[in-house]
Formats: C-alpha cells, sequence, structure tokens
C-alpha cells in the first residue's frame, strides 16, 4: 500500500472517522492509558528534559552529516559480508528485493513491522512476483488478514479495531472459536504464525535505527516477531528509511531508551536486537545473506529546508497519543500511513500537497505534540510552516481568506481603521444579536455558531471605559 | 566469509551532500561533546546489592519471575524452576559456565539438548519443540530488568527465542546499572576494530504485545513465561 | 512600577469587564497603567493561518506601540506567547529583530505577572463557590507557565478547586480551527464540557479569552448550569 490510502475526500474520511463509536472508543481508552504510563517513564528518569536536549542533538548532528554516516555503515556492512543497496525511489528499493526473491526463489516470506516497506508498498510488489507474503507483527497480521485494511497507527496500526471486531476477524477468516480476550486472540496469533515462520525463505524487517561504527541493525520489538524473522529464515533483508541511523551504540543507547519510553512506557522492550551482518562461521542460526536496503523516497527533499528536524522522528508515536484531533478523527482519516501530528507534516512533504492540503490545518496548534516530542521536533510550528507555503507559496488557500487576511493586516497596522472596525462592531453585530449572544452568525462565523454561542461585542469598549475613567479621574 | 556488496551508493550520498548544501563528506566528522549526558547518572553509585533490589522490582513489572540462589544450590534452583513451569525438553547454550556453575551433569541429562549438538543442524527444530530455553547472561541491566546476550557460536540465538519459556541463568557479577555501560563496551570493541557480535540480544522478561487496544498481553510470539535465576557468585 | 496593558482584541471588543479587573488589580499592587491606544491585534489569525506577510505588518505596528514600555502584560496566554514569537518573524530582519526580542522579553501573561514579577501569592479575592480551572494550552506549552494561575488561585477565600480531568487536552478552539474544522472543533469542546460537568463545578475558570469563549460558548448553547469566568475576574471578586 502507498503513503497514501483510500480515494475520499478529507471531509468524508472526518465523517466517517467521527461518526466511527467502536474505534473513537478504543483510542480514546488507548490515549488514556499511554499518557499514564509514557509520564511515568518520564518521571522515573527525573531529568527528563535533560535527555530530551541529548536526543535532538543526536539527531540534529547525524542528520548534518548523513552522508558521512551513512558511508561508514554502508563500508561496515560490506566489511562484515552484507550487501547494501541505495534506493532513491520505491521502484528501484522494490525491483532490488524482488530480484533477491526470484534468485533465492522464495515462496514464502515472513515480515516484521516495517513503516516503510509499507510506504514503499513493497508487499504487493512481492505478490505480484507470486510470493505469499506473511505480516508477523500481530497488529499488522490483523489487518493483513482483514483484507488489507490501512493501518491507522504507526507503533499499534491496528488501533482502531476493538477486541471484537478482531475475534469477528478471526473467526471469520481463520475458524477461532475463543472468546474476545486479547491474551486468547493472541496465543492464536501465535500458533497460527509459529509453522510459518519455520517455512519462510527470507525474512523482511525494518530498521529501528542503523549503527554507522560497526554496520548494524538495531530492530526494537515485544513480540518476538522480528527476532524470528531474523533467526530462522537463510536470507534477511532489512529495509530502512535513510535517516534511521546513529553514530555509535553509545548514541543508541541513549535513542532506544526515548523510543521505548515515549512509545509505550516501557524502560525497554522485552526484545532490542542488535544484528551485524549475515552469520558468522560457526553460528546455527541468524541468516546466511544479509541485505540492507536503505530508501530515500523523496527524504532528501526535506534536508536543508526549514523542516530539516521532521527527520528527526523515530516513530514512537507519542505525538499521535496525545493528539485530540487524531483521538476524535483516528487515524484514517488523515489519508496516509503516516497519521496524526508527525503525519500532517511528513505526509505533504514526501508526497507533495495536492493530496494532503488539509492536513496542515487539522490541527488546532495546541502544541501537545510538541511538548511530547522525545526529540523536540517543534511539530505545531511545522504545521505552520505549512500554512504559509500553501497561503503564500503555493496560494491553495480561497481568495476570501487571502483578502481577509490582506485586510488584517492592513487594519492591525493601522490604528484608525481598527479603531474604527472595534466601534462599529456592535452595530454590525446587532441584527444577530439577542440579550448578548449571537446564535447565527454571518459569514464564517456561520461555522462556530452551529456548535456555540457567540457573545455580541459590548457596547463600551474597554478602551473606552479606560480613557473616560482617565478624564474622570483628571 | 561471503563478499559484500554496495550499489549507487555516490548519487544516492552526492545527493543528500547537495540538499544539505555543502560538499561531500567522507572524513573528520567527530561526535559532539554533548552538553548533556544523564544516562551516567541512573545509579552511578549503586553497590551490587542496591542493584539487585533494582532489577528485583523492575521484575515484577515485566512480569518475570525470579529466584535468588548460591552457587551451590544452583542445580536444585534449577530444576525447581523447570519442574514449576511444568517443562521437561531443555535447549541450553554450549557455554563452559554451565560445567564452572556445577550444572555439568544437569547439561548431560537425556532431556537437555545442548546447541550445536544436533545432527545436521537440526537444531533450530530441536529448539523449536523443547519446552524450555537457558541460557547464561552475558550483561545484566538492573534498571530495564534486561539480560543481554551476546549471541554467536555455542551461543545460538534460538535457545531464548524459540522455546515456550525462557530461563536467564544471571550470576550477579553481570549485573550493571543500564544498557549504557553494555553499549559503550560495544563501541570501544568496535572502535578497536572488533567485529560486533552477527546477534546481541537485550531481552527484558518475555514476549509480549500491546496491539490489541494498546492493552498489554503477555506470551506473543518469544517466550510465554521468563524466569531470572540470580547466582551470588560473589 | 509603569505597566503597559495589553488589552487583546477579545479583551476590548467583547469582555471589557474582565479588563476593569485586570486594572483594579494591577493598581492595588502599585502599578500605574499606561494603555497606548494605538495597539491592535498581536496577529496570531493571520499567523497561524500561514499569512506571514501580514502578520508582519501587525508585528512592526504592535512593537512600536510598546516600544516604549517597561512592562506589557496581557490578560491572555495566548496572545501574550505571540507577541514571544515575533523574533521568528523577523529572521532576516535583523533591526526589527531585535526590538521584538525586547519585546518578549518584558511581555508576560498577567497571572504570570503577578506571581512572578510582583510576588504576589494572595490577591485578597472571596468567592465561595466550586470551580475548575482551565489550563489554555499556549499558556501552558508556549509561554511555558503551569504554575502561577494555581498558587494564586489557591488563595482565593472561599473559593473550592476542583482538578478538571485531562486538563491537558485542548479545548478545541485553535482560533481558525473553530470554524474551519467545525465538525471535529465541537468534538472536541464537547469532551471538554463532560469533563467541567464530571467536576461538579459552579463556575469554570480560564485565563484566555478565545478557550472560554468556545468552551462557554458550547456550555451556553447546550444551556447547561456552569458560569464562566476569567481569572481576573475571580482574583478581583470581593465580599459584598
Amino acid at each position: 500500500m502507498p503513503m497514501k490510502i483510500g480515494d475520499r475526500s478529507f471531509d468524508k474520511r472526518v465523517e466517517k472517522g467521527l461518526s466511527d463509536t467502536h474505534m473513537r472508543e478504543t483510542v480514546r481508552g488507548a490515549q488514556g492509558r499511554l499518557h499514564t504510563n509514557k509520564a511515568k517513564a518520564e518521571e522515573e528518569l527525573g531529568n527528563w528534559e535533560d535527555w530530551r536536549t541529548l536526543s535532538e542533538e543526536i539527531r540534529a548532528h547525524t542528520l548534518e552529516n548523513l552522508d558521512y554516516y551513512l558511508e561508514q555503515l554502508s563500508e561496515n556492512v560490506v566489511k562484515n559480508g552484507g550487501h547494501v543497496y541505495f534506493a532513491e525511489t520505491p521502484e528501484e528499493a522494490n525491483a532490488y528485493v524482488e530480484e533477491i526473491a526470484a534468485k533465492k526463489e522464495a515462496k514464502k516470506i515472513i515480515k516484521s513491522k516495517s513503516m516503510v516497506t509499507e510506504e514503499i508498498s513493497m508487499n504487493e510488489a512481492l505478490e505480484k512476483q507470486g510470493c505469499e507474503v506473511i505480516e508477523s507483527d500481530l497488529g499488522e497480521y490483523i489487518l493483513q488478514i482483514d483484507d488489507h485494511d490501512p493501518p491507522s497507527h504507526i507503533v499499534a496500526p491496528a488501533l482502531h479495531k476493538n477486541k471484537e471486531q478482531i475475534r469477528e476477524t478471526f473467526e471469520r477468516l481463520k475458524g477461532y472459536d475463543k472468546s474476545a480476550d486479547p491474551s486468547e486472540l493472541t496465543q492464536f496469533a501465535r500458533e497460527q504464525l509459529r509453522e510459518e515462520f519455520l517455512e519462510a525463505d527470507i525474512g523482511i524487517t525494518g530498521v529501528n535505527f542503523a549503527v554507522a561504527e560497526s554496520g548494524s541493525i538495531s530492530l526494537v520489538t515485544n513480540e518476538g516477531n522480528a527476532r524470528l524473522a531474523t533467526t530462522i529464515p537463510k536470507t534477511q533483508i532489512s529495509v530502512m528509511g535513510m535517516e534511521r541511523i546513529v553514530p555509535t551504540w553509545e548514541e543508541l543507547d541513549v535513542m532506544v531508551n526515548m523510543l521505548c519510553r515515549s512509545a509505550v512506557g516501557q524502560k525497554l522492550t522485552s526484545y532490542i536486537t542488535g544484528l551485524t551482518g549475515p552469520r558468522e562461521e560457526g553460528d546455527l542460526d541468524g541468516p546466511e545473506e544479509f541485505h540492507l536496503v536503505i530508501v530515500d523516497n523523496g527524504r532528501s527533499n526535506i534536508l536543508g529546508t526549514a523542516f530539516q528536524s521532521a527527520l528527526h522522528c523515530i516513530r514512537c508515536a507519542a505525538c499521535i497519543n496525545v493528539c485530540p484531533v487524531y483521538r476524535h478523527v483516528g487515524g484514517h482519516s488523515y489519508g496516509s500511513i503516516y497519521p496524526g501530528p508527525i503525519g500532517a507534516v511528513l505526509s505533504p512533504l514526501l508526497e507533495g500537497y495536492e493530496d494532503h492540503k488539509e492536513l496542515p490545518y487539522a490541527s488546532s496548534l495546541c502544541a501537545a505534540c510538541t511538548d511530547a516530542c522525545p526529540v523536540k521536533i517543534p511539530l505545531h510550528e511545522h504545521l505552520i510552516e505549512h500554512r504559509k507555503i500553501i497561503a503564500e507559496e503555493e496560494k491553495k488557500t480561497s481568495l476570501g481568506e487571502t483578502y481577509a487576511m490582506k485586510g488584517f493586516g492592513i487594519a492591525a497596522s493601522s490604528p484608525g481603521l481598527f479603531n474604527m472596525a472595534t466601534k462599529t462592531a456592535p452595530l454590525m453585530f446587532s441584527p444577530f444579536s439577542k440579550e448578548g449572544t449571537i446564535n447565527k452568525g454571518p459569514g464564517p462565523l456561520g461555522g462556530w455558531t452551529d456548535v456555540r454561542s457567540f457573545p455580541a461585542p459590548e457596547k463600551e469598549r474597554f478602551r473606552d471605559w479606560f480613557k473616560n475613567r482617565k478624564k474622570e479621574d483628571s | 566469509m561471503a563478499q559484500g556488496t554496495v550499489q549507487n551508493k555516490d548519487s544516492f550520498l552526492n545527493n543528500i551532500a547537495e540538499k544539505l548544501g555543502r560538499e561531500r563528506r567522507t572524513t573528520g566528522v567527530e561526535r559532539p561533546d554533548y552538553q548533556k549526558q544523564p544516562q551516567w547518572e541512573v545509579m552511578a553509585d549503586y553497590s551490587t546489592d542496591q542493584l539487585v533490589e533494582v532489577l528485583k522490582k523492575q521484575c515484577v513489572e515485566i512480569h518475570t519471575d525470579v529466584k535468588e540462589t548460591s552457587v551451590e544450590d544452583l542445580p536444585k534452583v534449577l530444576d525447581e524452576a523447570i519442574k514449576e513451569y511444568g517443562a521437561e525438553k531443555a535447549s541450553i547454550w554450549d557455554d563452559p559456565r554451565f560445567s564452572s556453575f556445577g550444572l555439568s551433569s544437569f547439561a548431560a541429562r537425556p532431556d537437555v539438548s545442548v546447541w550445536g549438538d544436533a545432527p545436521e543442524e537440526k537444531d533450530i527444530r530441536i529448539s523449536e519443540q523443547a519446552d524450555v530455553g537457558i541460557t547464561f547472561a552475558d550483561y545484566t541491566l538492573a534498571e530495564s530488568g534486561t539480560v543481554v546476550l551476546m549471541n554467536g557460536g555455542g551461543k545460538g540465538q534460538s535457545v531464548s527465542l524459540l522455546p515456550t519459556y525462557y530461563i536467564a541463568l544471571i550470576p550477579l557479577s553481570t549485573i550493571v546499572p543500564r544498557m549504557s555501560q553494555v553499549t559503550r563496551k560495544i563501541h570501544e570493541d568496535a572502535e578497536a576494530g572488533e567485529r560486533v557480535p552477527s546477534c546481541i540480544n537485550f531481552i527484558s522478561g518475555p514476549s509480549n504485545s500491546a496491539d490489541i487496544e494498546l492493552n498489554l498481553v503477555v506470551g506473543v510470539h518469544g517466550p510465554v513465561r521468563a524466569c531470572y535465576i540470580l547466582i551470588d557468585d560473589r | 512600577m509603569k505597566v503597559s496593558l495589553f488589552i487583546t482584541c477579545l479583551g476590548d471588543v467583547f469582555y471589557p469587564d474582565v479588563g476593569k479587573d485586570v486594572v483594579e488589580i494591577l493598581e492595588r499592587y502599585g502599578c500605574e497603567i499606561d494603555f497606548p491606544e494605538k495597539q491592535t491585534c498581536c496577529g496570531q489569525p493571520a499567523y497561524n493561518s500561514g499569512y506571514h506577510t501580514d502578520t508582519k505588518k501587525a508585528a512592526k505596528h504592535m512593537i512600536q506601540t510598546f516600544d516604549h514600555a517597561e512592562y506589557v502584560v496581557a490578560p491572555s496566554g495566548s496572545c501574550a506567547a505571540m507577541l514571544k514569537e515575533y523574533p521568528h518573524l523577523f529572521k532576516e530582519e535583523p533591526e526589527w529583530k531585535e526590538r521584538a526580542e525586547a519585546l518578549a522579553d518584558k511581555t508576560y501573561e498577567l497571572t504570570q505577572f503577578l506571581y512572578r514579577v510582583l510576588g504576589v501569592k494572595d490577591t485578597g479575592a472571596f468567592l465561595p463557590k466550586k470551580a475548575t480551572y482551565h489550563t489554555s494550552c499556549h499558556m501552558t506549552r508556549l509561554l511555558g507557565e503551569k504554575e502561577a494561575p494555581y498558587k494564586l488561585l489557591e488563595n482565593v477565600e472561599g473559593l473550592e478547586l476542583k482538578e478538571l480531568p485531562n486538563k491537558q487536552d485542548c479545548c478545541g478552539f485553535g482560533g481558525t480551527f473553530a470554524v474551519k474544522m467545525t465538525p471535529i472543533s465541537e468534538q472536541m469542546v464537547d469532551e471538554k464540557v463532560e469533563h467541567v460537568e464530571e467536576t461538579e463545578a459552579e463556575v469554570l475558570i480560564g485565563a484566555d479569552s478565545g478557550c472560554l469563549m468556545n468552551i462557554g460558548g458550547r456550555i451556553d448553547r447546550k444551556d447547561r448550569p456552569v458560569e464562566v469566568m476569567h481569572i481576573a475576574q475571580v482574583l478581583n471578586s470581593k465580599k459584598t
């Protein structure tokens, strides 16, 4: 599936999201739990702000020297006997992976969770070639068997489904006959997938962070599926967005720590796995062949722009988990595999404004995202920056809004005009007001008064009162 | 060892340098002297006993059973742990510590398979059929309740992954405050030109998932229960 | 001490009574109130909509208007935060950037000024009611002021303050967001009203008129028995 999901318009997607009571209840509950867990994980450290400062510094330094560290990474992978493929486009990345699959005559491919492979539609490409591609992350597995339902969250992709819906999916498609208890559902998935792992020819994973100094990749998981995918199959292919790299194992420590605490409120997830090249002589498990595919797909266009820090993202979803807009509309409303605040920032950057022009406005700019971000990406400022480009460079806003803002600029810089406008406000609004309240406002105020009352302007402004008071005093 | 390859590197990296608005950097990049380094303050002055207390407390959080023993009583305590899980077949590392910690006769039992002993490399299948996997910890992180396994050779990564249960044997001498101490060691080795082991696992308890409504469920693709046996080897 | 009051658009036109309370409180602590009549709007509506060229016009005007001021105080966390945002607008105009920084440095939200500059903890107010306080996003996150309003409200005689559940969540105002994304904004404000009602408060207190206009407007539309008060009104409530 490409980054963009579905064909509905933004308004239709939001309408669907808002009317999905199951999804909204599930998301609300999940956000509540995560809020508590993350707060606890931050408090335990006692100096969370110092950790954020360090993390930001690490990410900024790495991105500033990205060419240097990627070169170091690739040299070390090769030294360890692995293969590196730099792919500028999805087509290049997929063609390379298809070629390996063909060479290995692979029938069955087991995958652990990877957003970048979703982004470049790798599964579809491999399936076209006749490979069976099986997602092994529990959330991804649920979505895959349910007719490739798109993910709605970057850490918990099936967050829009409640346990009853999942039970029903398992029953309908896999003959499941037990309860909707998450433990029983999970046990069922374990049994279903274990044999698949043992039979798979190739394991495909994402990469949480590559480590330049040793040519290693790290995988951060709880379920153990990424370990299975890199322990049993003879061939391993790991696919990474080009920015997912740290200089050394010391930075890896910091970033993994921040990822685990921010994503799920754990100190460390059950498994942090560091993999360095294919198996060594004398090893009896792990892949015999290791391929690392490093993907650009539009990321380099973000370098050197005001949005560069968006590439600092470590995909923890902390911004999504605190976003009040996400809570109500759900992940699918964003129309991209990257939802929430980071999605609203990234999707237009990676795929252009045409399909994603509403996203920067799908925020009240409350800045909860910026506050939650473990690497201090100023997410709400990036959203404003997008709006600036849409308004001033792309000129994609309505003519009415453009003139209104021009008028605003003129009035707000001319006290005489401003004074006149506020002075005549009560008169202008008088046809709409009743007992100090406006219930059906004109123009853009209509959206407001559809759901809220609006106060009628007072007859005596503050400035008039102040002036008169001063006069009385003297 | 197979010969590694790299493709499309230069055009890809030249483009990055161009977008960053400068010449390509191939040398001379130093890691900054980071302003804040809070990771070194965590439990910096803790004694082993204090670290053990932190570890034990954390094990409750991560749904991991804990047993404490002397070296002398280890065989008995290990046997108990296996029985409590109702396990019969065990898969263990080929690790000299099994004999130095008095577990030679345990390792020789018919229901215990030692990694690498299977004919025709059937070790993965045997490990998969085992009820319990048993390894020593190479390092142990108090803060997160984590055992660190430097896999390779006789230390197969399957042993801690494929069996239904997992038991980690933790000599107290392996305990450090947190991940930072171990990653620094790996960093120093890498800097000295040593090849990093092909698989390093940081394992914190049994496998779990929060993919259903972000509710934690213990026991997914990896072991469904885990037990740490703390061995006082001081 | 001379204090230049930035009353804000909403404060000038819709809530003049709040401004009167602000003046009374500040005067009680010996401040001489200066009201530069040329003041207009901080420019936030244009800024948040991406019209930064138009915002700059407003910003330059405001910088000039308050050039003489010793302190600038506004009864709104959001508008005060916007004045502090000005230096970012003038990255390429060093002269204006410097002036913007000077304005940013002397700008305070009302409770922040009372608590941090004047050192006030107790304004001597009396309000025997059950209330809850809405922590507005820009006040807490952009201005970083999480303490001052609580410290002052704690000492209001008779006031029983109930913690608002999910207080960190936005009320759904967001300026133009409320009219551009009305269906989403509606859900957000409804959730906020639900939480206010859970506290069984008689009064909802806030330090930002924008949020109060939003939540209050929804409360009014739903005809709920909750009174909405700006924190200046609470801090200036007296025994009658």
